[in-house]
């Protein structure tokens, strides 16, 4: 055990210069970006200099390390500065996004988990069958679906077609906050954007843990398991899907990386005000300071994703803390 | 599974960011990022040709003309009492949730506020102040040149929370509209008020040409006549005070008083706000010009990628805006709504680089610069076909423009224009006159110099037809011998686009543009001498004389206005820093359900609005 809380202390250390690397990449990048929030107003009414005064005023016009210091000081004091769109601090537009967000990716999870195990056992189980080639069918139809498209014909299919699933917005309009069915709008609003992504994301899980059990089922244990006497079914469910889970689990923190690419086009197409959409408005009407927060949340949730994985992994294997 | 390196993870994601990034710049524009070099895009022009002679034949049945729509809709049965009306705000962002005006600056929020939120004062067509508002005004010219307008607020107009609508309130307004702390944009509209200018800079506590004469009038003071204050150049949005009172300026925009309860004297009031996303509206029965049909109406963002279904559901019965390009698509399949059409306040418009901007911002014209000579820019006017680009890129939606004053201002657009057609054999004889001639034999013409010309074209990316149009016109320049290239070699994103112009690139010459007319028909923001958005650095001492005078207190008798008017479109045509290529419709689609909808910009009826039945009418 102390082996591996050294391992977690040093890499929770590690993740700091990560940090840092992030935060002055991305604000570099949003640097580059042309134009800036004031180059979409074109208003004969607002003149240049008005434009030029409220650059001035905003700061726009700093070399970036000023701006960057600026920004990380206020970062440190939990001031994500001002959103010139929204016209209130960033923390608070991003907090009712983050919330969004957060119970998307929990519902895709889940949904991502419970298409995933038994079609991955199943499919290993029964590999090379006609179950399995369906299954691997789909997991290669899924490799190579494009989500926003995928995302574009669930809507068509499921939410105007057959009218099963509310199209867009994250909760029906007019509901009071606090009550029961304001939960079960919200709820009922996330399935099928959570469906999408879980349907396409799930895939690689699939594959994975067929793999994993293919490989398993011909270890030694597994014959020796055999010869005692074990029954199939304990064979498959105790020793067999044991073994081939672990390393699944080990996977999740990455899957956090697939699920914030996949929300970004999914929350744009089912109109979810979540921090995908947050993400895509800020940078096409250059709302920095918005877009600043928001890749910063991004990376460190995939940091942390990263980080999270490389735990589950070394209490997995052991052969991972050995420097 | 081995263990991917951080390191690794890092990068990649810096890649996807970047990935994102540039499907970002692409999304903005689409079709845009596709060829980089030259030599694709004219292999791309060829295959449009191609297209386009292809498409030629069943074309004809696919031309639609904006007059074949009406701006009102044509009810169908009577409505019933009460019902709710599902309105979708058509927007791939969300609504920021500024809702009030004073401060809000998104399109989005101000769609949201037409239910509840109107100004006192009603306009007609021509935007000019009627006496038909919540307000009714009177004019006195004063002897030392100032003007006062005394504004009576009708005695009914109340706020949705009972409180009078007051004098004071409009004039709060003003006071923090023109206060220090305010970071707003709407400071024109007030800049002209007697004492604003001292105010503004702190040096007074209030605005002396502001008087509260009583509970419901007051009078508001200018310095100077100028048409605006009979058109539409006016601030008559009140602010309530009793709410807005004891708030700092500087608080206002981010308070609840205008994001979580915001309130107007509409016909509507706001029941709840799900943010960025959704509002809902119940009926105010104290409305002023008495109680609205509607029991309510329930508004929510819609992207455009998916209005089309959800007018076909029923899911909402009528938009703030189509997408005109979906039209031909969809109308076979809404059997159950009416488009509703009129021209679009905007038109395109090809620019010339003309000059540079001084130290002290004007424009001086360069007598040197490669578009100097109006002859070149006739000769390019007569190259292009815009009906025909209007018809077989937008379906006969968008057509050729004349007047850069456009037709919706019925009262000052001059229809007799006599403006260059599309005629290449004149384009060339032009051009021949003027000593642009092919020197050296390769089918382009050098410039009277003889040296050669390559006239630089930036235009933007943005939709799927913005590549072949510029292709289009860079095709016609080519056939009158004009060697017409994109700067960069491709379709610039919006960002850049703007950016490179605004700082005078001089890889630029000419450029595709847009504007926004806006409601007033004063030209000096766009066309003046000192004006920032005045991208062709065009000025002329007869522009000068004619700007002044349109706007001057002379000007406030309006057949005088558009006499003036009528003579700088005149101007134009003959100087030509722009000219106009495309006129735009706008289409609406409502449901057949509705009744009394009007899309007009000087309708005042939303309380007549009702529809026939509860459920939507299905196709």
């Amino acid at each position: 055990m102390k082996f591996m809380w050294k391992f977690i202390v040093r890499r929770i250390i590690i993740t700091f210069p990560q940090l840092i690397l992030l935060s002055v990449l991305l604000f570099l990048m949003a640097q580059a970006m042309p134009g800036d929030a004031l180059t979409g107003l074109i208003d004969p009414n607002v003149p240049e200099e008005v434009k030029e005064q409220r650059r001035e005023e905003l700061g726009l016009n700093d070399p970036w390390h000023v701006r960057y210091v600026d920004w990380v000081s206020g970062i440190v004091k939990g001031d994500l500065g001002q959103s010139f769109r929204f016209k209130m601090p960033v923390t608070e537009v991003v907090t009712d996004r983050v919330i969004n967000s957060f119970w998307l990716s929990l519902v895709t999870l889940v949904f991502t988990y419970l298409i995933a195990v038994p079609l991955g056992m199943l499919s290993g189980r029964y590999n090379n069958t006609l179950l399995d080639s369906a299954i691997t069918t789909y997991t290669y139809i899924g490799f190579a679906t494009p989500i926003f498209i995928f995302a574009l014909v669930m809507v068509w299919v499921f939410g105007y077609n057959l009218g099963w699933f509310p199209t867009s917005g994250s909760v029906a309009p007019g509901l009071e906050p606090g009550t029961m069915e304001y939960y079960l709008s919200k709820f009922y609003h996330l399935l099928l954007p959570a469906l999408s992504m879980a349907l396409i994301q799930t895939v690689s899980t699939v594959q994975y843990l067929r793999s994993e059990i293919i490989d398993t089922k011909q270890k030694d244990f597994i014959i020796t398991a055999r010869a005692k006497g074990a029954s199939e079914s304990r064979v498959y469910n105790r020793h067999i899907f044991r073994n081939s889970i672990l390393p699944i689990a080990a996977f999740f923190g990455y899957e956090i990386t697939t699920l914030i690419t996949g929300s970004i086009f999914v929350e744009r197409i089912f109109a979810y005000p979540g921090m995908g959409q947050l993400f895509i408005e800020s940078v096409l009407l250059r709302d920095f300071s918005v877009v600043n927060a928001v890749v910063l949340l991004f990376g460190i949730a995939m940091i942390l994703g990263a980080l999270l994985s490389d735990i589950i992994l070394s209490i997995v294997d052991p052969r991972i803390r050995i420097k | 599974m081995c263990k991917p390196s951080r390191l690794k993870w890092l990068l990649a994601f810096m890649l996807m960011l970047l990935l994102v990034l540039a499907a970002c710049s692409g999304d903005s524009g689409e079709e845009a990022e596709s060829s980089d070099d030259t030599e694709s895009t004219e292999e791309a022009a060829e295959e449009t040709e191609e297209q386009e002679e292809e498409g030629e034949e069943e074309s004809e049945d696919n031309i639609y003309s904006i007059d074949d729509f009406s701006p009102v809709k044509t009810d169908q049965g009577e409505p019933m009492d009460g019902g709710t009306l599902n309105f979708g705000l058509v927007s791939d962002t969300v609504f920021e949730g500024v809702l009030n005006p004073v401060f809000y600056e998104g399109n989005p929020d101000a769609e949201v506020m037409e239910f509840f939120v109107e100004g006192l004062f009603s306009f007609d067509e021509n935007f000019n102040y009627t006496q038909d508002g919540a307000a009714t005004w009177k004019l006195d010219e004063n002897d030392d040149g100032t003007v006062t307008m005394t504004v009576e607020i009708r005695d009914n107009v109340n706020w949705h929370d009972g409180e009078p609508v007051t004098a004071e309130d409009l004039a709060f307004a003003y006071e923090v509209i023109g206060h220090p702390d305010y970071t707003g944009v709407r400071y024109y509209l007030v800049e002209n008020v007697l004492g604003m200018e001292e105010y503004n800079a702190g040096e007074a506590d209030s605005i002396s040409g502001l008087e509260i004469v009583d509970e419901k009038t007051l009078k508001i003071t200018f310095t100077h006549a100028f048409p605006g204050i009979k058109a539409s150049g006016l601030w008559d949005d009140p602010l309530p005070k009793h709410i807005f009172g004891d708030i700092p300026v500087e608080e206002m925009a981010e308070s609840d008083a205008v994001r979580k309860n915001p309130i107007g004297f509409g016909p509507f009031k706001v029941e709840t706000i799900t943010p960025g996303e959704a509002v809902t509206f119940s009926a105010f029965e104290d409305y002023w010009q008495g109680p609205p049909k509607l029991d309510g109406v329930t508004l929510k963002v819609v992207p455009p990628e998916t209005v089309a279904e959800a007018l076909e559901s029923g899911e909402i019965d009528t938009v703030d805006r189509f997408p005109t390009d979906q039209y031909p698509d969809v109308k076979d399949k809404l059997t159950n709504v009416e488009f509703l059409g009129q021209q679009e306040l905007a038109y395109t418009y090809i620019g010339f680089k003309l000059g540079k901007r001084n130290d002290d911002g004007e424009a001086v014209m360069d007598p040197d610069a490669k578009m100097a000579d109006v002859n070149l820019r006739r000769a390019m006017w007569h190259a292009v076909d815009n009906d025909a680009v209007g018809e077989r890129f937008y379906n006969g939606l968008r057509w050729k423009a004349t007047s850069l004053i456009i037709p919706r201002f019925t009262y000052y657009h001059k229809p007799d224009l006599d403006v260059p057609d599309y005629d290449p054999d004149e384009a060339n004889r032009i051009l021949d006159e003027a000593g642009y001639i092919d020197v050296d034999g390769d089918g382009l013409r050098e410039d009277p110099n003889g040296e050669k010309l390559t006239i630089n074209f930036a235009s933007m990316s943005g939709g799927e037809v913005a590549e072949p149009i510029a292709n289009y016109y860079i095709q016609a320049w080519k056939q009158v011998g004009l060697d017409v290239q994109l700067v960069d070699g491709r379709l610039l994103e919006f960002n850049t686009f703007y950016d490179r112009v605004e700082a005078d690139d001089p890889e630029i010459d000419i450029y595709q543009g847009a504007w926004g007319t806006g409601t007033d028909v004063d030209q000096r923001g766009l066309y003046s001498r000192t004006a920032s958005y005045n991208y062709p650095r065009y000025a002329s001492d007869k522009n000068d004389e004619l700007l002044e005078a349109g706007a001057s207190p002379e000007a406030m008798d309006l057949e005088y206005r558009k006499e003036i008017y009528n003579q700088w479109q005149e101007l134009m045509v003959e100087e030509i820093p722009v000219f106009p290529t495309l006129y735009r419709a706008e289409l609406i689609p409502v449901n057949n359900r509705v009744t009394g909808w009007n899309i007009q910009d000087h309708w005042n009826g939303l309380y007549e609005v009702g529809v026939t039945q509860d459920d939507p009418i299905l196709p």
